[in-house]
């Protein structure tokens, strides 16, 4: 085809609603809040939740996951727009930092025997698999806002999405999860958000290319 | 480039907004600017895939044009897009001629149909000597059988699928920007 045929033929498609990644971030982040209420709504809250939670240990276990939702989601969102320079990750890495320093910090403290002892098939398997569960919509969700944007890092756009999407459900499963050894919610919630950042990955990869 | 900038960026503010007449001329005035850009960065590369590559552009800039915020500059946003589709044009290329044999076949004949692929695929076959690019283009093009071109040209059907295989290994080096 002529370019100049293709000038004619596009210059008469009718306009198409601006992209709003604001809109965007209020339905991935209600999505999210949708299928934690349920989740929390069928399965209930822990025994004692509050008093769970005025424990550091126990509040971090919700705070932590709930500040790299809150510092990557709207990153992983606004990366729609084609021009969007991707931010400097301070944030996430001083809250991975974090996550690490209480890792070693709770490996260091506790005796030997009492480290991995919460550690089993069925409680990793609870813990992975309900953060999985619960990220799937918002994610596929958060794809599909993702794909009339342009992101032109379509697997980092993908991953940063699934990373800040399973993070965000991790704090609300934390409301119910009784695993209150850091080391077992930080590697376990940790490998089910990195587990969703590789599914976004490959889903960015898959979808987002335009 | 203020100039530029200012200009380009009311004309496809009204466009986004529906002025039909106002798209056409912002189209207009960015086409030459992108076979600039396009040229100077693939060289090496025959004319006519510079076209392709131009229009891949406008097509992304206008199937993408709502993700640009009018508040913001419009340069940025069209050199972000610009070289995302450049790039991705590049890589296409490179991967279309390191498919295996077998594929080429039922999927590369498939995109033929396309005008712009069986241009570029013209251009590469240019590049070979007479008899490899008849090969290529009855195997590969119009989906001939080896057997078929083996009687044609007098050949068994085995040395048919080695010149096949030989020539489409020089058309990736040739891709590629080695010498063939």
């Amino acid at each position: 085809m002529r370019t100049e045929d293709l000038l004619v033929r596009i210059a008469a498609d009718p306009p198409q609603p601006p992209l709003r990644p604001g809109r965007m971030l209020a339905q991935t982040a209600a999505a999210m809040a949708g299928c934690c209420l349920l989740f929390l709504a069928v399965m209930g809250t822990r025994d004692g939740l509050g008093t769970a939670l005025s424990q550091p240990l126990v509040a971090v276990k919700s705070l932590l996951p709930l500040l790299v939702c809150l510092a990557c989601l709207p990153a992983a969102l606004h990366g729609a727009r084609p021009e969007a320079r991707p931010a400097r990750p301070w944030v996430p890495l001083a809250l991975a930092g974090a996550a690490g320093a209480l890792w070693l910090a709770s490996y260091a403290l506790r005796p030997p025997g009492a480290r991995f002892a919460d550690v089993s098939v069925p409680a990793v398997a609870e813990c992975l698999g309900f953060i999985l569960a619960l990220a799937a919509l918002p994610l596929s969700l958060a794809i599909a806002l993702l794909r009339r944007g342009a992101p032109t890092r379509p697997r980092a756009a993908g991953a940063l999405a699934g990373l800040a999407v399973a993070a965000g459900v991790a704090a609300g499963y934390s409301l119910y999860c009784t695993q209150d050894n850091p080391l077992f919610y930080l590697t376990w919630y940790g490998a089910a958000i990195g587990l969703a950042a590789a599914v976004g990955a490959l889903a960015g990869d898959r979808w987002l290319r335009w | 480039m203020n100039d530029r900038e200012r200009e380009w960026a009311a004309l496809l503010r009204a466009a986004n907004a529906g002025d039909g007449r106002a798209y056409a001329r912002f189209l207009a005035a960015v086409t030459p600017v992108l076979r600039g850009i396009v040229r100077s960065r693939a060289r090496g590369h025959s004319p006519d895939a510079h076209e392709d590559i131009v229009q891949d552009v406008l097509i992304a800039i206008h199937t993408k044009r709502h993700t640009w915020d009018q508040t913001a500059p419009l340069l940025p946003w069209l050199y972000a897009v610009t070289r995302y589709k450049v790039i991705d044009a590049f890589r296409r290329q490179r991967i279309a001629v390191h498919l295996p044999i077998e594929d080429f076949q039922e999927s590369l004949a498939a995109d033929m149909q396309d005008a712009t692929a069986a241009r570029d695929s013209a251009a590469l076959l240019a590049r070979l000597d007479p008899r490899s690019a008849g090969i290529v283009r009855a195997i590969g093009l119009d989906g001939d059988s080896a057997a078929e071109v083996g009687q044609r040209l007098a050949m068994s059907e085995g040395a048919v699928r080695v010149a096949m295989h030989r020539a489409m290994a020089r058309l990736g080096r040739i891709a590629r920007g080695e010498k063939g």
